[in-house]
């Protein structure tokens, strides 16, 4: 490697090569080679989802028996919860992201951000591993006592999990460090975006609740390996502690997915409605609201594992709660597209989406935190679709929006637009049409994780088998033309879609430290004195710059 | 470290946070200050925010374990009083006080640095990684006898106890030094041979009243391997010379007093080896694993002696384990304690207090090993030179980590070695 990096040229050019890149430090390479990965793992997920939906295209045997169905919905979820949802947002578009919003020159701690990505690569090999000697089916919760019996490769995919858990730890613990110490001094707390709000809000919940799922994996680890016997029934221990440790962590997961998906979101939200967020410091309390409020409900997942009454009455009404910091997000959104100039790019489409889906996979969460309700709903489809309606419906589809939003700042490159918004309304009409319909089928009663079901069924059935392959089309065509565009794509500008936090004052693609000269200071939110200039350079895109409208009436600072 | 990308001349940088700027240029003095960041203050502020969030995670990690503990403590107490005896008392404080040495000269490691007192840096590195080692070593002591024992957690928990409270019965008979005639089932939780079976109607204290027993002991020489395991020899084993014939304690003082004419056999009595009346416990004296040999012995119990009292005062009719109105015996003593369980089997899932002893002094063992490793790294860089008061971060987040560690041990010793 060099001794000394040329601060003036952009980061893809200065020692190019990918011997360069896999020892790189750089915040955005870093960055980049997560999203690789993570792009393969969701393709290879949803690879194992198109499996299980064929299976259950109809009734009886289709392509697979019992035992090999467990396997491919266990390795869909393991992979996609483990490898995708939850590395996504945080790992690799906040790797790229985050410094650039501060202005940074990097993260606080390069190297072990290298070794992040490092242990996610080392846990998708095992999980990879797990794969490749037969697969695993305990389902993605790995429960005892059954993951303690199971002959299928457990040990594998656990330590595969373990190494996932600390990657996530140590991106978290960087990213705190980094929002705390590498803040320009003209940047006090509520002049961040609220991206960094909401990766703050996600780091602090990875360094608090993984932990406790790297011991609970550790413990089943042992228990396999030597029977150590804490989750082991028939040695005195307790199965059920299991459950309660794996969704201490487990719940909060939850929203170390959403969390960060609703920064990303705040972001997409006001640029293309040019609009100044409303409610800025509603929906920065609400993101670290949510992350204290997620320690407190994870007994919604043990309604009927046998918690006592009064916990699960005190964790009903907890879970309740959670639906407020939820719902106060939703509602600043609502009100900064009141009379926005709201344009219609590929990245707001799948905002959009993400209101809609995310407003009803949230309020469906309350129906399932109602104890009667619980009782008949749980382990059947209804919860199966409240959770994609979540973690697919607005995680996912945050991530993509995101995604698309600052693909031409990183790439250099503008992504196709026309075939960009066909992809975004497939994925949203693919998404309802997978998971509609098993809400309705789960309120009848149709179990979930099984591999065979009565006729009255079908017809749902065969709904969401298609529309898990739209959805499955639509999303491959995505991962398809992005990187057609990073060779062919028009050339970016610096500002193509009018932003106005640091990142679109930086070249495009950044230089190796971000930027060449320090960072000016930026007006957060405003789009008054942001024009839009068409054909801007050589390929035609459009550039917004920043200039003081002629009859700019003198506005203080909006917060 | 030095030919990183970050370490290079001329970025956008500018001043960040709470130090007001002015250090805008990059003349950072010490060659491990990383270019990113503005000083050498900012640097060490940075790593040391790092540290503390790696330690809140380190906690949380724990935790898991400490939850564990609380659980099974609060369900089975009697496990935990119990299973805490075969804990050494002596080696967990000893190990104590060597961790405590070993975080004051870590703390010290960190003012040396700071006033660049190079020797006594190195001096104090060295006393913490000797600590470090010293408190391994005593582990390993501790595990060796654990594992020597059969002592283990969870399926691999496989003990012995003789009567009198240091060895617990062999599930499979196969105890070094003390062999019994009572095979015990682990699964099924009875002892599945070699109990008195007569209808002999004795209490399930009658061990405390002083029933005797008499038995034909043998030991039976085995060769040969799974099916062709086979009796190739045999000779009769003599009762042990009891230390005070009449004394009601006779039968379990097998290790109080050693039984010079060993092998022989004393009269065990444990309501939950063998419900109905005695066994015979076999004592070698020695701590030989043998695996070659059986015992077979048939008891039969004498009748208790009558207490002239109890002529008079006729049948009392007790209540026995499983009714309504049993109750437990009232332990007077910890020397009660042993006795009351140290003729059998521990009580049920004893497993799970060793499963959390070894979990929890497993991982924090391994922490230390990794403290280690780390205070290598750095009395090596030590010696190199390379710290100074402007660059120092290392040492004091090692120190504090090594502190968190100290802690962990602060809380498990009297967690797991001071149960009453
Ligand atoms: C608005 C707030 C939310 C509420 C009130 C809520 C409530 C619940 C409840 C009560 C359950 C248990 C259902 C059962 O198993 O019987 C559940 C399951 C689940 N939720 Fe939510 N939820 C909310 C948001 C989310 C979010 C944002 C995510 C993910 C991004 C999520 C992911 C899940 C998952 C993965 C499961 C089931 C996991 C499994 O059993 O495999 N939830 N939710
Ligand atoms: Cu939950």
């Amino acid at each position: 490697m060099s001794a000394s990096l040329d601060n003036t040229k952009s980061y893809l050019e200065v020692n190019p090569g990918w011997r360069n890149w896999v020892v790189t430090l750089d915040h955005k390479r870093i960055g980049m080679m997560y999203l690789c990965g993570i792009l393969a793992a969701l393709m290879l997920g949803g690879f194992f989802a198109l499996l299980v939906r064929t299976e259950l295209f109809s009734p009886g045997a289709q392509i697979v028996h019992q035992d090999w169905y467990n396997k491919f919905f266990t390795l869909h979820g393991a992979v996609m919860v483990f490898l995708v949802i939850i590395p996504g947002i945080p790992a690799a578009l906040g790797n790229m992201v985050l410094p650039i919003q501060l202005g940074a020159p990097d993260v606080a701690f390069p190297r072990l951000n290298l070794a992040s990505f490092y242990l996610w690569c080392g846990g998708a090999t095992l999980l990879l591993l797990s794969v490749a000697l037969g697969g695993i089916d305990t389902g993605w919760t790995f429960y005892t006592p059954y993951s303690i019996e199971t002959q299928t490769a457990v040990l594998p995919a656990v330590s595969g999990a373990f190494l996932l858990g600390f990657s996530s730890i140590f991106t978290g613990l960087n990213f705190l460090v980094t929002i705390h110490k590498f803040r320009p001094a003209s940047m006090g707390w509520f002049q961040m975006p609220l991206n960094l709000w909401a990766l703050y809000a996600t780091a602090l919940m990875q360094v608090l609740a993984t932990p406790v799922l790297g011991i609970t994996l550790l413990l089943l680890f042992v228990e396999r390996f030597m029977q150590i016997g804490i989750f082991d029934p028939t040695l005195g221990g307790d199965p059920v502690l299991f459950q309660h440790f794996f969704w201490f962590y487990s719940h909060p997961a939850v929203y170390i997915m959403i969390v960060p998906a609703m920064g990303v979101v705040s972001e997409i939200l006001t640029t293309f409605s040019r609009k100044p967020i409303f409610g800025y410091r509603f929906i920065a309390y609400s993101s670290i609201a949510l992350a204290l409020f997620s320690f407190l409900v994870w007994g919604h997942h043990l309604f009927v594992s046998g918690q006592s009454r009064l916990a699960n009455m005190v964790f009903s009404a907890l879970t309740f709660s959670v639906g407020i910091p939820a719902a106060i997000k939703v509602f600043n959104w609502t009100a900064t597209l009141y009379k926005g100039d709201i344009r219609l790019e590929t990245p707001m489409l799948y905002v959009l989406s993400f209101l809609i889906l995310f407003t009803i996979g949230g309020l469906t969460g309350i129906f399932l935190a109602v104890l009667s309700i619980d009782v008949h709903l749980h382990d059947t489809y209804f919860v199966v679709a409240h959770f994609h309606y979540v973690m697919m419906g607005s995680t996912l589809v945050a991530f993509l929006g995101g995604l698309h939003y600052w693909w031409p700042k990183l790439s250099g490159r503008m992504y196709p637009e026309t075939i960009g918004k066909v992809c975004a309304w497939g994925v949203f009409i693919g998404f309802n049409l997978t998971f509609l319909p098993q809400f309705v089928m789960g309120s009848r009663g149709m179990p979930r994780r099984y591999w065979d079901y009565d006729p009255e069924y079908t017809l749902y059935h065969r709904l969401s088998t298609i529309g898990a392959f739209i959805l499955g089309m639509s999303m491959f065509t995505v991962v398809c033309y992005l990187a057609w565009s990073l060779k062919r794509g028009k050339k970016a500008t610096q500002n193509p879609w009018g932003g106005s936090t640091l990142e679109w004052v930086a070249p495009t693609p950044p230089t190796v430290f971000n930027f060449p000269e320090p960072p000016p200071e930026v007006e957060l939110y405003e789009y008054d004195d942001l024009h839009e200039v068409e054909n801007a350079n050589q390929d035609g895109v459009t550039n917004w710059e920043r200039r003081p409208a002629a009859n700019k009436p003198a506005r203080s600072s909006h917060h | 470290m030095s030919s990183t990308e970050h370490d290079k001349a001329g970025d956008g940088h500018h001043d960040h946070g709470d130090d007001g700027g002015g250090h805008g240029g990059h003349g950072h003095g010490s060659p491990w200050i990383q270019h990113h960041y503005d000083d050498a203050q900012h640097q060490f502020d940075s790593g040391k925010l790092g540290i503390w969030f790696f330690l809140v995670q380190e906690i949380l990690f724990f935790a898991g374990l400490f939850v564990a503990y609380i659980v099974y403590r609060h369900h089975h107490p009697e496990i935990f009083a119990y299973a805490s005896h075969y804990l050494d008392v002596k080696w967990g404080a000893i190990n104590t006080g060597v961790l405590i040495v070993s975080s004051l000269s870590a703390a010290w490691a960190v003012r040396c640095a700071q006033l660049a007192q190079r020797r006594g840096l190195i001096a104090c590195l060295v006393i913490t990684i000797v600590c470090a080692f010293g408190f391994l070593g005593i582990k390993f002591i501790e595990y060796s006898h654990k594992i020597h024992e059969g002592i283990l957690f969870g399926g691999r928990f496989d003990p012995c106890v003789a009567s009198g409270g240091d060895h617990l019965l062999n599930k499979a008979n196969r105890c070094p030094g003390v062999t019994s005639s009572v095979v015990w089932d682990v699964k099924a939780k009875k002892a599945t041979k070699g109990c008195l079976d007569a209808e002999t109607g004795y209490d399930w204290d009658a061990g405390a009243k002083g029933i005797q027993g008499k038995c034909q002991v043998a030991e039976v020489k085995m060769g040969g391997r799974g099916a062709s395991r086979a009796e190739v020899g045999r000779r009769t084993i003599e009762a042990c010379a009891a230390p005070s014939a009449g004394d009601g304690h006779a039968e379990m003082a097998g290790h109080d007093t050693p039984a010079h004419n060993t092998p022989c056999w004393s009269l065990v009595v444990n309501p939950h080896v063998c419900p109905k009346g005695p066994a015979a416990m076999v004592h070698y004296g020695d701590h030989t694993k043998r695996t070659d040999i059986e015992i077979e012995a048939t008891c039969e119990a004498a009748p208790a002696p009558v207490a002239p009292a109890d002529a008079f005062a006729g049948t009392v009719d007790r209540p026995g384990r499983g009714d309504a109105n049993f109750k437990a015996p009232q332990v007077q003593s910890k020397h009660d304690a042993i006795h009351e369980w140290s003729n059998g089997p521990p009580p049920e899932h004893t497993n799970m207090f060793f499963s959390i002893y070894f979990a929890m002094t497993g991982l924090h063992g391994l922490h230390v090993l990794f403290g280690i490793f780390v205070f290598i790294w750095l009395l090596v860089r030590a010696i190199k030179g390379h710290f100074t008061p402007d660059y120092f971060g290392p040492i004091d987040y090692a120190a504090l980590y090594w502190h968190l560690v100290d802690l962990i041990w602060i809380f498990l010793f009297p967690l797991l070695y001071l149960i009453h």
